[in-house]
C-alpha cells in the first residue's frame, strides 16, 4: 500500500468525468484503479512507481527523439537516385510542395506534441522526486493536458508502413535506424503518459507547493 | 437513483477539467490550477452540432478532390482516397486496403453518425442504454486520430518521391480538406458533454427530482 500524499484539508472528492457521480477519493494500493460505481469509468489509478517510471520513460523518449531526428526513417532507391526520409523532411516537403498548412499540422502532430509531452513530464516530475515544484510547473502540466489528444506518433508509424507497401512496387525501399527508434519512441511515450495518473500528478504538485 | 449515485452538480460541486480537483462551482476558477470551473461544458450540443455540420460538408471535397498528384514520365494521375484503397484491393493487398478503408472512410463516417446519435440522446430524442452510450462515446474519443494516417502517407510520399522527370508526387487539395475533417471531428468529440446523457437519464428515472442539475 503506497498511496500518494494528499493535499492538506479535505474531505477529498472525485467526480466521474463521464456521468458526474460524486465519490470519496479514498487512497488506493499501488497498481489498483478506482472505478465509478455508477457507470464503471476509471476515476483515478495508483500507478506503481509512478514518478520514477514517468521520469525514466520520458527521458528515454527525449533521447530517442534525438536519434529519430538524426537518422532516416525510410531509404528509397529508384531510377538511380537514393532518397531518404526523416521526420522533419516529410513536413518540409509538404510546405515546399504547395501545402504549407498540412506541413505545419504534420510537424505539430508528430514533432511538437511529443516534445511538449515528454519534455513537460520530465520538467514537472523530476523535481517532484525530491518533493519540489519546478517554477511554472502547473502551467506546463496544463499544456501537457491540452496537447495530449493531439499526439499522433503511432498513427505516423502506421503511415510509414502503408507508404512502404505503396512504394515497394515501384522502388527498393528499406527501413532506416530512424524507423526502429521511432517504434521505441512510440512505446516510451505511451508508457510515460500512462506512467502517472493525472490526479496523482496534480495532488503531488499541490503538496509540493505548500 | 439519485441517493445511490449522488451527482456532483446537485451539491454545486464541479470536477476541474484540467486537474480533476472537486471544488464548489461558485468559486468560478479552480483553486488549484486556475482553469475555469463549470458544471457542464457551455453550449455543448450547439458546438458539437455546428462542428459536425462543418466536418460533414468538408467530407465531400475530401473524397472528391485528389489527395495527391503523381507525375510519372509525364503521365499525370490524380489519386483520391477511395482510388488509393481500390488500387490496394485490386493488387491483392487486402489487409492494407482494409486498414485504409477503416481509417479514412469508416471512422470519419462512424464518428459523424455516433456524435449525431449522442446529441439526439442528450436532447432526449432517443433513449438508448447507458452502457451503449459509454461505448459509443469512448469510440468517438479514441478512434478519431487514426484517420490522420492517409495525410501522413501523403506527406511521406511527397518527401520521398522527388525523382525529377522520372516520378514526382505533390499533395492535392483533397488532403487539406480531409485533414480538416479529422481535426474538426476531434474538436466536435471534445466539445461534447457526456454528463448531459446522464442528466437526461436521471430526469427520465425519477420525475420528482429534488433539483435538476441542468438548471443550475
Amino acid at each position: 500500500m503506497h498511496p500518494w500524499p494528499k493535499p492538506p484539508g479535505g474531505p477529498h472528492y472525485s467526480v466521474c468525468h463521464f456521468c458526474d457521480t460524486l465519490h470519496d477519493a479514498t487512497a488506493l494500493p499501488e497498481g489498483k484503479a478506482a472505478r465509478c460505481k455508477c457507470c464503471g469509468a476509471v476515476l483515478y489509478q495508483n500507478r506503481p512507481a509512478s514518478l520514477a517510471r514517468a521520469n525514466a520513460f520520458s527521458i528515454s523518449a527525449l533521447i530517442l527523439m534525438v536519434v529519430v531526428h538524426s537518422f532516416p526513417f525510410l531509404v528509397m532507391d529508384a531510377a538511380g537516385i537514393r532518397t531518404s526520409l526523416n521526420l522533419a523532411s516529410a513536413a518540409k516537403a509538404l510546405i515546399h510542395e504547395g501545402s504549407p498548412m498540412l506541413g505545419i499540422a504534420l510537424a505539430f502532430f508528430t514533432i511538437v506534441t511529443p516534445l511538449v509531452l515528454a519534455g513537460g513530464l520530465v520538467y514537472v516530475c523530476a523535481p517532484l522526486l525530491i518533493g519540489k515544484k519546478a517554477p511554472g510547473a502547473m502551467i506546463v502540466a496544463k499544456w501537457m493536458n491540452k496537447t495530449e489528444p493531439w499526439n499522433m506518433i503511432e498513427v505516423f508509424l502506421l503511415g510509414v508502413l502503408v507508404s512502404l507497401l505503396k512504394l515497394s512496387k515501384v522502388a527498393d525501399v528499406h527501413f532506416g535506424i530512424g524507423f526502429w527508434a521511432f517504434g521505441a519512441l512510440m512505446l516510451c511515450m505511451a508508457a510515460a503518459v500512462a506512467g502517472i495518473d493525472r490526479d496523482e500528478l496534480w495532488d503531488r504538485l499541490e503538496v509540493a507547493k505548500r | 437513483m439519485s441517493e445511490l449515485f449522488p451527482k456532483a452538480a446537485t451539491y454545486g460541486l464541479a470536477g476541474c477539467h484540467t486537474c480533476g480537483k472537486v471544488s464548489p462551482v461558485a468559486l468560478g476558477h479552480c483553486p488549484r490550477c486556475g482553469s475555469h470551473l463549470h458544471l457542464r461544458k457551455s453550449n455543448s450540443i450547439q458546438r458539437t452540432v455546428a462542428l459536425m455540420i462543418a466536418a460533414a460538408t468538408l467530407y465531400i471535397p475530401a473524397n472528391l478532390l485528389p489527395i495527391m498528384t503523381v507525375v510519372e514520365l509525364g503521365d499525370v494521375t490524380e489519386n483520391t482516397i477511395v482510388g488509393g484503397m481500390i488500387t490496394f484491393w485490386k493488387s491483392g493487398a487486402y489487409p492494407i486496403a482494409i486498414v485504409i478503408f477503416t481509417a479514412s472512410i469508416l471512422i470519419p463516417l462512424l464518428k459523424i453518425v455516433a456524435l449525431t446519435w449522442l446529441c439526439l440522446a442528450a436532447t432526449g430524442k432517443l433513449h438508448p442504454s447507458p452502457s451503449m452510450l459509454g461505448r459509443v462515446y469512448w469510440f468517438t474519443e479514441l478512434m478519431g486520430r487514426w484517420s490522420m494516417v492517409d495525410i501522413f502517407v501523403v506527406g511521406i510520399l511527397v518527401a520521398l518521391v522527388q525523382l525529377g522527370n522520372y516520378m514526382t508526387i505533390t499533395p492535392g487539395p483533397g488532403a487539406l480538406a480531409f485533414a480538416g475533417v479529422v481535426v474538426i471531428t476531434m474538436f466536435a468529440a471534445m466539445s461534447f458533454e457526456p454528463r448531459l446523457l446522464w442528466d437526461r437519464l436521471a430526469m427520465l428515472d425519477d420525475t420528482p427530482s429534488p433539483s435538476n442539475p441542468s438548471d443550475l
